[in-house]
């Protein structure tokens, strides 16, 4: 809903619109600007970076991707990321679709019950459950294993799935699966071949922001790896908490290496992402 | 909603075969036993896995927090100690400030955020040409990973080469005065999910029915009026969500933090989750941190609940 | 340089007797690289830079260096050696940190023989005796000393001439010449660890031993911090930069690679803080103050005798949980070696060895070495009781308050002492 074009006269709303875009082009530059800003040092070397005052044309250089690239740590953080993220997303995903659907269509015993515990997981801060997580981990061996923060990863993206999924499968009309189940469709079938494939938006949704938030999770990652199993997070932080010294070129430049995947594939399914994140937040 | 077509089609079809199923009388009980078990199984592995990541570590933690344990040992033989630990909590004037910085420090990330993003939301609902690439644009730092954005914003705020002092023609030292540490890192924060509270508050925006405004219009509303007696009100709901959502995250706000001042100068950024973090991992004392922790979670809690009831309250539903 | 030959280093551990039992070295197969995990202060350049590449043409191992700052370094130590993780082979460790981290480590003394074995460069006899107590906790030997360290108070000789005053043997007379040479915002008098982190003890303590001042007693329980001698100190040092305001603003931030970096960049005259950063500052390679600067012990408060500083440093060892220990141990020796730390002596080391320390050639080289050894005759040992890097945190954030003026120093101390009181008696030492 916007205010319709009724309002006020030709002129008032010329003035209007071009207010708004102002302001709009205002908070563009000031909430790009830093990531612009970045980017550009990324692009520079380190002559050109403490250069002063600050150079706002220069010639740009790879060299600090092609010393990111070259890293072997760096690589190798990025695929732990990799597999981190995806598992955690496969099995958030595996776990929690069918157990949203329940919630949204059955009512059962103890429903209510479980939903209050996946919103407690929600809201949960992530240290409270670390802690005695790494004291159990430590002691069965887990701790410095990728599975570990897999199923660490899970305390925040099950509760998100079943959220956001629900919210979808109570926007679907029943109809559908009904008739099915009338016709002597087994509900699993139903499920499987019925809901799921009219559901996919809400997947994609689900997956994206699951995928968004293991990524960029710093702290259970840090604590629960080591040097052959951290996430780039953890590798970023690594060399970036205490002074910043002087390496600001191999910084930003890994920086924007480590949120470009996300922000591509946000990009790329940006509907699902605003449908998703407005899905589960309002039928809360 | 679309496909219904397609759905159709797959119900029919299934049906076909369900009632060719149907006819061996052995697998209609089985089957049929399994169908109405569907919803409990299908709760069954999320209820397992709830139980083994949250569930089993947060009853440990509570456990914890009233042994008096070191990781040396094994885990059930720590000594009892009672109420121990929270007493020893209570009488930490690191931890007790920590709670007053984390409550203060929610509430002006959190107001701030509401505020911007509110602001946003309006401008990006108004129907004009190129509106959504100003919307896709400004989502962009809420999806950048925060331990990046900390760091980069570290860069951005150095007192000598930052671009920030540059701009400003001062030279402020943002991260190493007690006033002005937690004003940058809250800043970092705004503007890393004042987009998010855009995007919620949009998408409520759009679903608001137009027929009240469209009479606001005719009856020769201004435009702030419209705002204030008809989006306002109506908007309500989301902004509650927002809010709620909001205050669980900042309450717990971590990655900033940790890169960008380790809770200090002075301990002025000391907020819970760096307390509790420094406390179980730097000094390794685990039966506090546990304690510590279980104080975030009911302070947590008793936040999102006294929210809950005030809405409640305010709501005839 | 002795060759490395596989067979004489297994002669050598097997010699060394059974603490590397024989099944595991048969099975050991050559690691593609080990772990070193240690902190980012700025010395560690001829170990990365030099010995390391040196160990991989001898030996085809990698070392994958992972340097971090104090607390993470603190945090990662603690929490993948307290789960008894096998992915750190080599631990840098500081002195404090021997108490906490002793149960882990590999006793080195039954790995003496096997070190001596390749030769004259590494001689254990040369080891400072001091360094080698620091070393030793509860009776074990938990590490190979690699840097040892104290408080010297460095300054720049033309510009306290200029000034007319001499170099400050007291406190008084530092406090004139503070004054005398503060000339803000080019340059200012005194430089300090200002950033609320682990610097903040070095920063301090100095004055506050020669104070007189004492901070517990690990028997009793007893904390002394609190008293008057700990009041005074921590007034004069705190108005340095509320009430005189002879320090450069943006030292609260500093740690350590950045008060070097302001050493080097002529942000102030003088400066308190580990010897062998006088090195770094006075090489006119990296620094514009290069060869600018002389050196002095701690001045006392009302004469210099009662100067006393801090010792501390850093050892290298193996874990117990490590699976690559003849490796590592023998990366430990080449980096420990005669021959390597002289070369990191001028790049910015200090090595408990006296046979590098007192050669004249690098005393006349590198300057501080006779004030470093001064110092150290009188110097106190940071403590290694477990429970002290839990004390060393809580008195950090008192001394940033201070120094802030968000204290009084009474106040900040009063602070600590009720935090040590707790901490020692969750430790379970002395009385409740």
């Amino acid at each position: 809903m916007s205010a319709p074009s009724r309002v006020g006269s030709r002129r008032s709303r010329l003035v209007f619109a071009g207010g708004v875009y102002l302001a709009l082009i205002a908070l563009t530059v000031v909430f790009l600007f830093p990531l612009v800003w970045i980017v550009g040092l990324s692009l520079k070397t380190r002559l050109q970076i403490f250069t002063m005052p600050p150079l706002l044309v220069w010639r740009p250089t790879l060299e600090n991707y092609a010393g990111v690239v070259h890293s072997a740590d760096f690589v190798q953080a990025f695929t732990n990321s990799l597999l981190v993220s995806s598992g955690a997303v496969l099995l958030s995903m595996i776990v929690g679709v069918p157990a949203a659907y329940a919630i949204a269509r059955f009512p059962f015993r103890g429903r209510s019950l479980l939903f209050f515990g996946l919103l407690a997981m929600r809201m949960l801060p992530a240290i409270a459950v670390l802690v005695p997580m790494y004291v159990l981990f430590s002691k069965i061996g887990l701790t410095t294993t990728r599975l570990s923060v897999i199923l660490a990863y899970t305390t925040f993206s099950l509760p998100l799935v079943v959220w956001i999924m629900r919210g979808f499968f109570e926007d679907l009309p029943r109809e559908l699966e009904e008739s099915a189940w009338v016709d002597g469709a087994s509900r699993y079938a139903a499920f499987v071949r019925v809901v799921l494939p009219l559901i996919r938006p809400g997947l994609v949704a689900a997956c994206i922001l699951c995928l968004q938030l293991a990524w960029n999770d710093f702290l259970f990652a840090a604590v629960l790896t080591n040097n052959a199993t951290r996430t780039l997070p953890v590798l970023m932080a690594a060399f970036s908490s205490g002074d910043t010294g002087v390496e600001w070129g191999g910084m930003t430049a890994s920086g924007v290496l480590v949120i470009l995947p996300v922000i591509i594939f946000s990009f790329a399914a940006q509907r699902h992402l605003v449908a998703g994140l407005s899905s589960g937040a309002v039928k809360g | 909603m679309h496909g219904a077509m397609g759905g159709g089609s797959a119900a029919a079809r299934l049906g076909t075969a369900a009632r060719r199923a149907r006819a061996d009388p052995r697998r209609r009980s089985t089957s049929a036993w399994l169908d109405r078990q569907f919803a409990r199984l299908a709760v069954l592995p999320t209820t397992v896995l709830m139980l083994l990541v949250f569930g089993v570590p947060l009853l440990f933690s509570l456990y914890l927090s009233f042994e008096g344990w070191s990781p040396e040992q094994s885990l059930f033989s720590g000594r009892f100690v009672g109420t121990d630990n929270y007493q020893d909590l209570l009488s930490d004037h690191a931890f007790l400030g920590s709670v007053a910085i984390t409550f203060g420090y929610t509430a002006i990330t959190v107001a701030s955020e509401l505020l911007v993003g509110l602001g946003l939301a309006l401008l990006l609902d108004i129907d004009l040409p190129w509106i959504s690439l100003f919307r896709t644009v400004l989502i962009l730092p809420m999806m950048i990973t925060p331990v990046v954005a900390a760091f980069c914003w570290k860069l951005l705020l150095d007192p000598d080469h930052g671009i920030v002092n540059y701009l400003i023609g001062s030279n402020v030292i943002w991260l190493g005065r007690p006033d002005t540490a937690l004003l940058s890192v809250a800043v970092v924060n705004l503007w890393q999910n004042a987009p998010y509270v855009a995007i919620l508050l949009l998408a409520g925006l759009r679903s608001l029915p137009s027929e009240p405004i469209e009479a606001a219009a005719i009856d020769g509303a201004s435009r702030l009026q419209m705002f204030w007696h008809i989006t306002l009100p109506l908007l309500r709901p989301y902004i509650v969500v927002a809010l709620l959502l909001r205050t669980i995250f900042e309450f717990r706000a971590f990655d900033n933090i940790y890169v960008m001042t380790n809770g200090g100068p002075a301990n002025s950024t000391m907020v819970l989750s760096m307390f509790t973090y420094l406390t179980s991992f730097v000094d390794f004392d685990l039966s506090m941190g546990a304690a510590a922790s279980w104080a975030m979670l009911l302070m947590s809690m008793a936040l999102c609940g006294l929210f809950i009831a005030v809405i409640r309250r305010r709501e005839p539903l | 340089m002795v060759a490395l030959n596989r067979r004489r280093l297994l002669q050598a551990s097997i010699a060394a007797g059974g603490v590397l039992a024989a099944p595991q070295i048969k099975a050991q197969s050559k690691p593609e690289k080990l772990v070193y995990v240690g902190d980012n202060g700025p010395w560690h350049w001829v170990m990365v830079e030099e010995v390391a590449p040196a160990f991989e043409k001898a030996t085809g191992i990698k070392i994958d260096f992972t340097l971090l700052p104090v607390d993470p370094w603190r945090a990662r130590l603690r929490t993948e050696l307290g789960a008894g993780s096998a992915g750190i082979d080599i631990v840098q460790f500081s002195v404090g940190m021997a108490g906490w981290i002793a149960p882990h480590m590999e006793d080195h003394e039954k790995l003496l023989p096997a070190l001596e074995s390749h030769g004259p460069d590494f001689n254990w006899n040369d080891f400072l005796a001091g360094t080698k107590k620091a070393a030793t906790y509860d009776g074990k030997l938990t590490g190979i000393p690699y840097r040892i360290t104290t408080g010297i108070l460095h300054y720049q000789k033309a510009l306290l001439e200029q000034a007319g005053v001499k170099p400050p043997g007291t406190w008084p007379e530092f406090l004139k010449a503070a004054l005398a040479v503060n000339t803000p915002p080019q340059r200012y008098a005194f430089g300090i660890f200002g950033l609320q982190g682990a610097g903040m003890f070095v920063g301090w303590n100095s004055w506050h031993y020669s104070n007189g001042g004492r901070l517990l007693d690990f028997k009793t329980g007893e904390v002394f911090i609190n008293d008057d001698k700990g009041v005074e100190a921590l007034t004069f040092y705190a108005e340095l930069n509320t009430k005189y305001k002879v320090v450069p603003p943006e030292a609260m931030t500093w740690a350590f690679d950045d008060i070097v970096a302001g050493g080097q960049s002529d942000r102030y005259a003088m400066v308190q803080m580990f010897a062998p950063y006088g090195t770094l500052i006075n090489d006119p390679k990296i620094s514009k103050t290069g060869g600018k600067w002389a050196w002095t012990t701690v001045p006392g408060p009302t004469s210099p005798d009662q100067g006393v500083t801090w010792i501390d440093g850093h050892n290298l060892g193996v874990p117990k949980y490590s699976k690559n220990k003849e490796w590592a141990l023998e990366f430990i020796r080449m980096a420990c070696g005669t021959q390597w730390q002289k070369r990191a002596m001028v790049r910015g080391n200090a090595p408990p060895l006296s046979s590098v320390l007192g050669d004249p050639a690098m005393i006349e080289q590198i300057g501080w070495p006779p004030v470093a050894a001064k110092a150290l005759e009188t110097g106190i040992p940071t403590p290694a009781n477990p429970v002290w890097d839990t004390l060393e945190m809580q008195l950090r954030s008192a001394l940033s308050q201070a120094l802030f003026g968000q204290k009084t120093p009474k106040q900040a101390l009063d602070d600590v002492a009720a935090d040590w009181h707790r901490s020692l008696r969750r430790a379970g030492i002395g009385r409740g």
